[in-house]
């Protein structure tokens, strides 16, 4: 045990030696392994926090949500319908939401207008999310200028801005009365965009929508759980578009470090006959280059999520929130709760050190077969 | 002892620049004596150095190692071990433990130290480091060359990097020095200072075998056997088969 | 397809163990048709280099092989989110047919690659390499294995749409389902325990005995090999349900979350670990009285045990140690 300890420890030494000697491909080699390990944990870190924060949103979402189709399209829903639901087993609330988008064409932006449960917003007054309050250089006190559907000009003085905590929830949020919400969309009385259901048994959810869709066969019940689904599978399918992209950086870096192996300089070719003639066996050789690999990939890795976490943590990874928050005009700014767990490092370990490790494997061993008496003859 | 037996070695075997270095060579290294192998350049002196001191394997004929006792392969015939057939790992393995070779153009590591390049052998061995270390030290001290013992090898003189190639040889301490050329790089005064280095060795029981052009060293009186070579094969001083 | 990162991840571990298997096999056939132990032509020298780059693929795809099979779990797990009825992995692996054949060929490619190292390197303390034909066989059943896993991988992860329903680890490890996994579950925990340290003691017996007489190396392996194969239906049957603390969860997956402190990982890699060991001082045995493995092989063969007992009986002592310090129990 000992002998095998001491034998790697050397060639360990060896290998640190050696790559100390070369610095200028070696720091090359590294610079690019660690920014293709930075760009893979960025978008990784990424979509995971996304993932989690929408989770953590959804969960004070409703249970389910009963919207009304006409012709597939959303439309609202009568109020009435809600007393029949509550009376389906199972279901411990009902609450009709108010809710709707309004463009606004000064600043190009969709505002999320939404009458809150406790009706706590005073008549002629709104309570507007961060976003909006930047977007149209607002602050307490002022007025904002709505155009209602039919036709006629709206005022209506801006009464708190939400905290910028709430940023990923509230960016585009406008927190309207009832009456005002109803005059502005020429709303009528009686309906409600959709309804909020409270289920205590989720087991008993499936049950649940399939009676509602069931009874009201004009109405389409959304489960919390395909909500979190979806989302789970935009972001998802988001990061894997971004890793295929990478995907091409990625095998760039294959052929590179390939190119690398194989490309040895006489003066490395030299060392390694070299090695080979004073007693050294190919299988020696070979964990020599392992070991090089081995110390640069780990390094590289390390370099890389620290650089990836600082990225997405500290700069809101803003090289990439594009393609993965989605477009708009709209951002919410905010911090994301860094969180990276062992799943995330094996799945870019996997993506990264496992392909270089398989590219060195032929032109390490190529270089490792020299033969010993070539270096006599030299 | 070493025993060849109708050895030979061919390179590029079937391809046009087909090439037979030793041909049909059957020869008796001694124990413990100087064995010059003499001859012009071409001859297959570096090649017949490589087939005895287990660094290629012969294309036929037979290399039998007497009186070497080593724990991977169990003697085969009496006290010999073929060497002819083994993989290569265990010929390494005999290699390392058995012979200390000194190159022709010493073969050392550029840009890592002196102390280093001597310790170089004995990584693979599993040997601890520290005893190692302390070895290559006694061994740069018994060469006056202590004081080197930090420096990288450029700033070497030609007599400075025989002696540190004569002490990496020497590492593993082995039963037997291969030197190929040994004096090719020196003057007449250091290749004296080198047979009086082969004196030594002799004295303490090695067996050495030296390739050699050089009349300082194949007329040297420590010389016990000269083995005459041309066009890869033995001339003169060579055993039946 | 579910493009997910870990997937990817997954396809392309699985694509270059697959390449390695090809390259080596090719080696392998080659080497197979020309080896001559003992030529000194440039033919044999070239062939005998080839062995150290088959070795060395067939190491490092083992490796990728042990942690992928680890990651394929954990992405399964993951992944449950995505399907409508899956609580855990196993409602992953059964959207659709290709799920669970995956996993099975991935733990028996492992084993297989396990063994070949062991052959592998047991061969190459040997002068004469002795096994080299015996090994090489075993490549061309081994290579043609990970490309097919390779291809099923693919197969599965093209399959997967996400909101499929699919059959929770409840419906398809309960006791009333058939089918292997509902017969596992309705083994009684009783017997099920009894057979579990009966096959950990017969194997801890007839290796110490191996261990003090170097003989009966063929019967541990049998025995060892059994007592997996005892050991994994038990973690189906009864130790989950201590792990869970519940007498109908039985599903071997969810031993791999946190809340259960990853005990799963602990479990399933000294059963392995032990397995691999067990099997490869059976096939060593074979080779006993082959030329220079006489002095190799019965060296190795102790090793070996002493791993499988190590491992086996770390395994039983969680197991053990589970069972004893939780209140729930099965037995009276």
């Amino acid at each position: 045990m000992n002998r095998l300890y001491c034998r790697h420890r050397n060639i360990i030494d060896f290998a640190l030696s050696s790559l100390l000697r070369r610095t200028g491909k070696n720091v090359a080699l590294l610079v690019v392994y660690t920014l293709v390990v930075f760009a893979l944990a960025s978008v990784i870190f990424f979509v995971q926090a996304l993932k989690r924060e929408a989770a953590l949103l959804l969960k004070d979402a409703p249970d389910m949500v009963v919207q009304k189709l006409v012709a597939g399209r959303h439309d609202p829903i009568p109020v009435g319908y809600g007393a029949k639901i509550g009376a389906i087993r199972g279901v411990s609330g009902v609450h009709p939401r108010l809710w709707g988008y309004y463009y606004d064409p000064a600043v190009g932006a969709n505002y999320t207008l939404l009458v809150p449960d406790d009706r706590s917003v005073a008549p002629e007054a709104v309570v507007i999310g961060s976003g909006v309050a930047r977007t149209r250089r607002l602050s307490e006190g002022d007025f904002m200028t709505f155009r209602s559907y039919d036709g006629k000009t709206v005022m209506l003085q801006v009464a708190r801005i939400l905290p910028a905590e709430s940023e990923l929830v509230a960016a585009d949020l406008v927190l309207i009365g009832e009456n005002d919400f109803r005059a502005l969309f020429a709303f009528p009385d009686g309906m409600a965009t959709d309804l909020a259901l409270t289920v205590r048994n989720p087991l008993e959810l499936a049950t649940v929508a399939a009676k509602i869709a069931d009874q009201f066969p004009d109405t389409r019940p959304i489960l919390k759980s395909e909500m979190l689904r979806t989302y789970d599978s935009i972001f998802d399918w988001r990061g894997g578009v971004m890793v295929v992209m990478l995907g091409v950086a990625l095998l760039a870096f294959i052929i590179f470090a390939w190119d690398r192996a194989t490309g040895l300089s006489a003066e490395e070719r030299k060392e390694i006959g070299i090695l080979k003639s004073i007693g050294w066996e190919t299988g020696d050789v070979l964990l020599l280059r392992f070991w090089e690999g081995a110390i640069v990939s780990l390094s590289a890795f390390f370099f890389g999520v620290i650089l990836a976490y600082c990225h997405v943590f500290f700069f809101s990874a803003s090289l990439f929130e594009h393609p993965l928050k989605g477009w708009g005009v709209l951002y919410p700014q905010f911090r994301l709760v860094p969180v990276v767990d062992p799943y995330q490092l094996a799945v870019l370990f996997f993506l990264t050190v496992v392909p270089y490790t398989v590219a060195t494997v032929i032109p390490s061993w190529r270089a490792a077969t020299a033969e010993p008496d070539a270096a006599m003859r030299s | 002892m070493i025993e060849l037996a109708r050895v030979t070695k061919r390179f590029n075997a079937g391809r046009a620049n087909e090439f037979t270095a030793v041909r049909d060579v059957s020869l008796t290294v001694a124990r413990g004596g100087v064995t010059v192998l003499k001859g012009p350049s071409g001859s297959g002196k570096t090649t017949l150095l490589t087939l005895i001191g287990c660094m290629s394997r012969p294309t036929s004929g037979r290399v039998v190692l007497r009186g070497i006792r080593t724990e991977a392969v169990p003697a085969a015939d009496g006290d010999g071990i073929e060497i002819s057939g083994l993989p290569e790992r265990f010929l390494t393995g005999i290699r390392r433990s058995t012979f200390g070779f000194i190159f022709q153009q010493f073969n050392l590591v550029r840009g890592i130290t002196v102390l280093e390049n001597v310790m170089l052998p004995a990584y693979p061995t599993g040997e601890a480091y520290g005893a190692v270390r302390t070895r290559a030290l006694d061994l740069l001290e018994r060469f006056g060359i202590t004081r080197h013992a930090s420096a990288r090898i450029d700033l070497l003189s030609g007599g400075e990097l025989q002696r540190v190639a004569i002490a990496r040889a020497l590492i593993n301490e082995p039963a037997v020095i291969i030197a190929d050329e040994p004096t090719a790089h020196l003057d007449s005064a250091l290749s004296r200072d080198f047979m009086a280095i082969v004196g030594s060795f002799k004295a303490a029981g090695r067996t050495i075998l030296i390739a050699s052009h050089d009349p300082i060293v194949f007329e040297s009186p420590l010389a016990d056997a000269v083995v005459e070579m041309r066009d890869g094969g033995v001339i003169h001083g060579g055993s039946a088969a | 397809m579910i493009l997910h990162p870990a997937t990817l991840a997954l396809l392309c571990s699985s694509l270059l163990t697959g390449f390695m298997a090809l390259h080596a096999g090719w080696h392998g056939v080659r080497i197979l048709r020309r080896w001559e132990m003992g030529s000194g032509s440039e033919l044999q020298l070239s062939l005998e280099r080839r062995t150290y780059l088959v070795s060395t693929l067939v190491s490092v795809a083992c490796a990728v092989q042990l942690c992928s099979l680890f990651l394929f779990i954990y992405t399964a797990d993951h992944l449950h989110g995505l399907f409508t009825g899956a609580m855990c992995a196993a409602g992953t692996l059964n959207a659709n047919g290709f799920g669970y054949p995956v996993l099975l060929l991935k733990v028996a490619n492992f084993l297989l690659a396990g063994s070949w190292l062991v052959i592998n390197h047991a061969d190459s303390r040997g002068y004469d390499y002795p096994l080299i034909r015996a090994k090489y066989r075993l490549l061309l059943v081994i290579a043609p294995l990970l490309l097919v896993e390779a291809f099923l991988l693919f197969a599965y992860v093209r399959g997967l749409h996400a909101d499929v329903i699919t059959s929770c680890c409840g419906s398809l490890f309960g006791r009333e389902k058939p089918g292997l996994a509902g017969d596992l579950a309705s083994l009684p925990p009783g017997p099920m325990v009894a057979a579990f340290y009966g096959g950990m003691g017969a194997t801890v017996a007839l290796g110490i005995r191996h261990w003090r007489t170097g003989r009966g190396g063929l019967p541990f392996a049998a025995v060892s090999t059994l007592a997996f194969g005892v050991a994994a239906a038990s973690l189906v049957s009864f130790i989950c349900l201590y792990v869970y603390e519940l007498p109908t969860h039985h599903c071997p997956f969810c031993l791999l979350q946190k809340e259960y402190g990853y005990v799963g990982y602990l479990l399933y890699a000294t059963l392995l670990g032990g397995g691999v060991a067990g099997l490869g001082t059976g096939i060593l045995d074979r080779f006993r009285s082959r030329g220079s493995m006489a002095r190799v092989i019965p060296h190795l063969q102790r090793r070996l045990v002493a791993v499988t007992l190590l491992l086996y009986l770390a395994f039983t002592l969680i197991v053990t140690y589970r069972m004893l310090a939780t209140p729930f129990t099965l037995l009276r």
